[in-house]
């Protein structure tokens, strides 16, 4: 498969895959609204029962539990509040999307999820620490950032395998190698899924140039390249890293533009791995709320 | 060296590691293992006369970085590695008995001021290892691979799994 029309086929095929997180842009948008949207959100979160599972058990949970349990989805939307809803959401959504089981990019069962928990929570932390856009945004553009790798792996290209095999022989690059062996790049694939499903232009930037940040329009230079850091310490700490994963290229002006330095980074270490080991156990079991 | 079929070690229990972590073991029918070291490095230790073995999980060289703040010692390897060597030698082993191996560090591709975990573990663990006068028998260690290991603690032997490779023994 090479040419331009196979990215239409990827991103077809991907509409058979159950679990896709579509209904994330419209929950964001009710998120983002006033409280009269609460009941229109209570009605979307119902429809999936995983998800309302999810709300439910969060609401219960210690940490927001108080003397009154929550029966319904109303009463944990008030409890919970829209961000930390929000949060519930986009992480069941995309999370059982991507525990699919794939082959390509040498991964285990689970691991584009792993790896992009990981990214999600620098690129939370990283946001909070500097200031250079909202937590929760950060967050889910973490999640999302790879969605196309998932939609390659998930049709199955044989290609995939010709690019492990001739990477680093004959292309520097993972990215070098799609353009050639593919006809197109796997941030091409995630930013259609995106367009598709109606994510906000933020969104669709940070999937379409997080891996060259300095190409990115202005207006969304900084999320994007924080998701960048993000994507490489991510993969510096190892979690569900596939074949492709060290053969990116980090983007030094861009970080530099943004104000990132090296012993900034490793200095958050230790809070990034504390807060990944809340959600990801020892021998590689996520759980997201 | 691709690890043979062994019947008996096919079905040893295993013990996880955790990144930032570190675990030993007295037990021979045992696996210690780890996933997904990226830059981070996995140092095995195991004295072969009384079959005792340990597995490091560190993250970062120094723990200065956090000077003066609570630290979880297994996370960097200038207080992880004298950590799993005490833990090693209060279980019974014997230093002069003790063969240690390496693993990770991989790297992203070449920066010159970001994201260089992985040669700076690398050079903090060659220094460690002179200083503690620690008997270095493998280096697996470096390039863009992403390695998970497991020790046997009958053998000592290591197997090292590399994403869409086959397994093989250090």
């Amino acid at each position: 498969m090479k040419s331009a029309a196979d990215l239409q086929t990827v991103v077809e095929m991907t509409r058979s895959i159950p679990c896709a997180p579509a209904i994330l842009p419209k929950l964001l948008k009710l998120a983002e609204g006033s409280s009269s949207d609460l009941g229109e959100m209570e009605m979307l979160i119902n429809l999936d029962t995983g998800l309302a599972t999810d709300v439910l058990r969060t609401a219960n949970s210690a940490y927001f539990s108080s003397n009154q349990r929550c029966e319904n989805i109303s009463d944990a939307i008030l409890r919970l509040g829209s961000k930390v809803l929000y949060r519930i959401a986009s992480s069941t959504l995309t999370g059982r999307w991507l525990v699919h089981p794939v082959r390509g990019y040498g991964w285990e069962p689970g691991d584009l999820c792993r790896h992009s928990l990981c990214v999600a929570i620098c690129a939370e932390i990283f946001a909070t620490k500097m200031q250079i856009a909202d937590a929760s945004t950060a967050y889910t553009a973490g999640l999302i950032h790879d969605l196309g790798k998932f939609a390659l792996a998930y049709a199955n290209f044989t290609a995939l395998d010709d690019i492990a095999n001739r990477v680093p022989d004959e292309f520097a690059t993972w990215r070098e190698a799609e353009k050639v062996i593919l006809g197109f790049e796997s941030t091409q694939v995630t930013k259609a899924l995106l367009e598709n499903w109606g994510f906000p232009s933020i969104f669709v930037s940070v999937g379409y140039y997080y891996q060259t940040p300095s190409e990115s329009p202005d207006a969304e230079r900084k999320i994007v390249t924080l998701i960048h850091a993000a994507k490489h310490v991510a993969t510096q700490l190892g979690y569900g890293v596939g074949v492709d994963g060290f053969y990116y290229e980090p983007d030094e002006d861009a970080l530099k533009e943004v104000g990132f330095n090296e012993e900034e980074m490793d200095a958050a270490i230790p809070e990034i791995l504390t807060t990944i080991q809340r959600f990801i156990t020892p021998s590689g079991e996520i759980r997201f709320t | 060296m691709a690890p043979s079929f062994n019947p008996v070690a096919d079905h040893m229990p295993s013990i996880i590691v955790g990144v930032a972590d570190l675990k030993i073991s007295t037990e021979p029918y045992t696996y210690l293992v780890t996933h997904a070291l990226g830059s981070c490095l996995g140092v095995t230790f195991y004295d072969e006369k009384r079959r005792i073995g340990g597995l490091l999980h560190a993250m970062l060289p120094s723990s200065k970085i956090h000077e003066g703040q609570k630290i979880r010692e297994p996370m960097f390897l200038d207080t992880g590695i004298p950590r799993l060597l005490a833990a090693l030698i209060r279980a019974g082993a014997r230093k002069q008995d003790i063969r240690c191996k390496v693993f990770g560090g991989a790297q992203l591709m070449a920066t010159d001021n970001f994201f260089r975990i992985g040669s700076k573990n690398i050079d903090m663990f060659y220094r460690q290892s002179q200083d503690m006068e620690l008997d270095v028998v493998a280096w697996e260690v470096s390039g863009r691979v992403n390695r998970s290991i497991r020790l046997n603690n009958q053998t000592g032997d290591v197997i090292v799994k590399i994403p869409s490779k086959p397994e093989f023994i250090r």
